[in-house]
């Protein structure tokens, strides 16, 4: 038992494409001329040459003898209509892949179904084409489809993710850090004072082991010393007190995404630069609906000679409007040990009203000259957590880090 | 920090102007670096953000700031000052113990509620932030006229002496204070290591305190009858000390107080305290100017000087600024410009983005660590975040494996979060324990940190990234999961091979090692039945977990 391909089925309709080319030799042809009015126009010559009814002379297509029926358009004819053919024939059907076998079984299992109603459509039904002699059950097509779970993105990583695409597209660079810092990189280097009170117990974690890591180069080391005592080179008076290397060379889960700033500096960067970080930082804090055992910061810095406050309050208002989506921005003066100026932003949202956004300010010059740079540098930093929960339209922030698979499964890529 | 309370009426009366709230908030705070958090039965709440301006922990300190901001006065508050003849006598043998001390006389005062509810917070804020919770710096501060002077500051030994302290009505010895007073377990660790304690007492042998625990009731209340005090700091600097001391007389004084200086008679030397001569301090108009960015004349940063209660005059090329005796911050020129800025009004500066052409680049590592996420969730898997910070019994027991060395918190406020995880696995069945009721198949993964020891490092550890995906529920087995990992490493271009793994936390005969580059760089396996025991969860779980950068 043998059926018609695609192609077979086509042949059937319109001929075989070696019927088109001796239908339009009349007379002699070119080649070429002959190539654009048959489709299919190798195939045709090959077959006319073949059985002898064409033949090439001088580029040009001679007619020899043109039969009234070729033997396999007549075969394909009673192929399809399920009669007899000869052996040979059926061979060189096969190997123009004009036919092809059904097998019996197939066709048994198909002949079962005709008739009937079906409901789902199988393979043998398609390939004998006795899909025709069937009927097809109607479904409900109404019904929503049956609820899948599709391989997905965290909500908070897909935000992390494109708040950092924002700023490569700002200019900035990636930098990464180390979530163990020495106190030396996560405050001494800083200018924090090493009695200062986000240095103690209460405020920040400290490593029952390993205890101690190692202090940087000697000359870092120095004039990180010489600042915190007596304001080294920068014209300042310094904490004035005493500053010990012990204490500095003591581990830290960090606190803040800063130490990696000022590693940053400390490692030759471009000078004009801009950097930033998305940092898990430690504080001890319980778990519960405003607060996390740990947090993620956006930290950046811009390194340039030409800098100034007003660079300082145009880098925020871009953020807010960029990255908060803020209409109005508003700047609060504020505090923090290693900035001078240091400024807040706060955003006006569209629907949440005035939120508090980050901090910034311009680094201490005790801060950045021990590192080895002579230039202002801006510094900022964006609760992303919090921005983050507007985003996503949150009240409760431990869903940033959400056990819940349903929530997981439920929650919206946009 | 500190958040302070203070009522708007006394500040209106001290700043002797009629400002509204609304003013205070959106404009007048912002003057002192503050922000108010609410208002309540007319008492302000407010955040003074700068820990290095004590000067600004009380009405009566930021009513004084606002005076020349708001045109009651300009330049530097003036301070009149006399002598009060009294001495405050140091013994040497404080100087182990708490070795320095000054003092102040203030007179004519007359007390009400408010303004002693805004001295006793203004000492607790000096406590704890400044004073390093009494650390560095103490404060007594009595009613003078039951005090014989001269007052000396010497030590006693624990049973040395008896007298009533503060909130109490018996006797007790300094010892006893240590032991049963609140203020005294509080902050006994403070003197509890020397064998002697430090004592304030008068020349007739009225206890005034031990500082820096507590008061004598007999001397130490002060109430709106009190007409002068006199007040002592004890702690280990006398610069430091002295700072605070002009915090509290100016603030005495803006209550119209009449500040009387004291003797202090150190073995070795008398100084003489408070000392309110403004201190000095010169900048550079040019270094103003480019760090504001704004063109300022001379003249006009004079002004706003002025504004900010400061004095200011050209002096060969540069202004020579005087700024009151109780500031503690101005250690840099940066920090006078910032109070130029402030008194312009950061609001009233153009912000101007920085036109500087860089080009943004993401770092290497963490773009693999997309690209690796992006072929897990082809694989069908929901990307999880958990926290690094974990019970060590998830890393170790729960997980069949014997304790080794890994990052430790010292000060855990709970032994749920004691250490850093130095592996992701426990934590995504931490995270499958926490959904035993949801829908199975549950296919989750992770790209994290952990952090592992290693003392060649100048942290003595290593943050590393790892990537964990688990399999749950229905038939879960090792097939499932090496599917996934093959189509991912096969993906990622990385070419590896299964080595067999004895490992507790899987089925034995049931792990492998992954090994690339003859490097082994994960385990995968079908977690053991006893850890899915110690967990609670009841479907099989096939995992596993790669280092990323062995595979990058």
């Amino acid at each position: 038992m043998y059926k018609l391909t695609e192609e077979g089925q086509e042949y059937l309709e319109r001929g075989l494409p070696e019927r088109r080319l001796l239908d339009i030799l009349d007379a002699p042809l070119e080649l070429e001329d002959a190539s654009k009015r048959v489709e299919n126009f190798s195939i045709a010559l090959q077959w006319a040459k073949k059985e002898g009814w064409v033949e090439i002379r001088e580029g040009r297509i001679h007619l020899v003898d043109k039969p009234k029926a070729l033997p396999q358009e007549k075969a394909l004819k009673k192929v399809s209509k399920g009669q007899a053919v000869d052996k040979d024939i059926l061979k060189v059907l096969v190997s123009r892949k004009l036919i092809e076998k059904v097998r019996e079984d197939i066709l048994k299992r198909a002949k079962k179904l005709v008739g009937t109603e079906i409901t789902q459509l199988p393979e043998e039904l398609i390939s004998t084409g006795l899909w025709k002699e069937v009927r097809f059950k109607s479904y409900n097509v109404k019904v929503p489809g049956k609820r899948i779970h599709p391989g997905k993105r965290q909500p908070y990583q897909l935000f992390v993710g494109r708040m950092k695409r924002k700023l490569v597209e700002l200019g900035f660079q990636e930098v990464t850090g180390q979530l163990i810092e020495t106190e030396f990189w996560n405050f001494d280097a800083l200018y924090q004072p090493q009695n200062h009170p986000a240095r103690d117990w209460t405020s920040t974690y400290q490593l029952k082991y390993p205890e101690s890591g190692r202090l940087p180069d000697k000359k870092i080391v120095d004039h990180v010393k010489a600042a915190h005592e007596n304001g080294w080179t920068t014209g300042s008076t310094g904490w004035k007190y005493r500053w010990d290397p012990k204490k500095a060379a003591r581990l830290m889960p960090r606190a803040h995404g800063t130490c990696i700033s000022a590693r940053t500096l400390a490692s030759n960067p471009e000078i004009p630069g801009k950097y930033f970080a998305i940092a898990r930082c430690y504080r001890p804090d319980f778990l519960d609906a405003t607060h996390l055992i740990e947090f993620n910061q956006a930290e950046g810095i811009v390194i340039d000679e030409s800098l100034n406050l007003k660079n300082l309050l145009g880098i925020l208002e871009i953020f807010a409007k960029e990255i908060a989506g803020a209409k109005k921005v508003k700047f609060l003066p504020d505090y923090y040990p290693f900035t001078e100026p240091s400024v807040q932003l706060s955003a006006l949202h569209p629907d949440l009203g005035w939120m508090e956004f980050g901090g910034s300010g311009i680094f201490r010059e005790e801060l950045t000259k021990p590192l080895g740079i002579d230039v202002p540098v801006i510094a900022w930093g964006i609760g992303i957590d919090r921005l983050a929960m507007f985003k996503l339209g949150i009240n409760d922030v431990r869903y940033l880090f959400s056990k819940d698979l349903d929530w997981l499964r439920d929650s919206k890529v946009l | 920090m500190p958040k302070i309370d203070f009522s708007l009426k006394d500040l209106q009366r001290l700043l002797r102007t009629d400002i509204t709230y609304d003013e205070l908030k959106e404009r007048g705070i912002l003057f002192v670096k503050g922000e108010i958090e609410g208002l309540q039965e007319e008492v302000i709440s407010a955040d003074i953000k700068d820990t290095n301006r004590p000067d600004l922990w009380s009405a009566e300190g930021i009513a004084r700031e606002l005076q020349s901001h708001y045109g009651v006065r300009e330049g530097l508050p003036e301070f009149k000052m006399g002598r009060s003849g009294i001495s405050l006598n140091v013994d040497r043998k404080v100087g182990r113990v708490r070795p320095k001390t000054v003092g102040a006389v203030v007179k004519g005062l007359s007390l009400d509620d408010e303004s002693i509810k805004q001295m006793i917070q203004l000492q607790e804020k000096i406590h704890m932030t400044y004073g390093r919770n009494r650390e560095v710096t103490a404060i007594g501060v009595y009613d003078l006229d039951r005090i014989a002077p001269p007052i000396n500051y010497t030590t006693v030994k624990p049973d040395g002496i008896k007298f009533i302290p503060l909130d109490f009505e018996e006797e007790l010895t300094p010892a006893e204070i240590l032991e049963k007073h609140p203020k005294g377990r509080e902050y006994g660790h403070l003197i509890d290591k020397f064998g002697e304690y430090p004592l304030m007492i008068d020349s007739a042998g009225n206890v005034l305190s031990i500082p820096p625990i507590i008061n004598s009731v007999y001397t130490g209340k002060v109430s709106p009858q009190t007409k002068n005090v006199f007040i002592e700091l004890t702690g280990q600097e006398v610069e430091r000390l002295s700072i605070a001391l002009n915090v509290l007389v100016a603030a005495f004084y803006e209550r119209g107080g009449e500040v009387l200086s004291v003797d202090v008679n150190y073995p070795d030397g008398t100084i003489v305290t408070p000392d309110m001569t403004p201190r000095e301090f010169s900048i550079d108009a040019e270094e103003c100017r480019k760090i504001l960015g704004l063109d300022l004349k001379k003249k006009e940063i004079i002004n706003l000087l002025k504004r900010a209660s400061y004095d200011a005059k050209s002096k060969n090329g540069k202004l020579l600024v005087k700024y009151p005796a109780y500031r503690n911050d101005i250690m840099h020129s940066r920090d006078v410009i910032e109070d130029i800025a402030i008194a312009y009004d950061v609001n009233r500066i153009d912000p101007q983005p920085p036109e500087l052409s860089t080009i943004g680049t993401m770092d290497p590592k963490e773009e693999f660590c997309d690209t690796v996420r992006e072929v897990i969730v082809g694989l069908g898997f929901q990307e999880v975040l958990t926290f690094s910070l974990v019970s060590k019994k998830n890393l170790f027991d729960k997980m069949n494996l014997k304790e080794k060395e890994i990052c430790e918190i010292a000060n855990p406020i709970s032994t749920s979060w004691n250490s850093i995880r130095n592996w992701l696995l426990p934590s995504i069945l931490d995270f499958l324990r926490a959904n035993l009721h949801v829908e199975y198949p549950q296919k989750v993964f992770e790209v994290g940190d952990v952090v592992v020891i290693d003392g060649k490092e100048e942290t003595g550890t290593r943050t590393e990234k790892k990537l964990a995906c688990a399999v749950s529920g229905g038939r879960a087995c090792y097939e499932d999961i090496s599917s996934v990992l093959d189509a991912f490493l096969r993906n990622i271009g990385v070419e590896y091979r299964l080595k067999g793994k004895r490992h507790k936390s899987f089925i034995s005969g049931r792990s492998a090692e992954v090994v690339t580059n003859g490097r082994a760089v994960g385990i995968v396996g079908e977690i053991h039945p006893l850890v899915l025991n110690n967990w609670g969860i009841e479907k099989p779980v096939a995992a596993f977990e790669i280092d990323i950068d062995g595979i990058k």
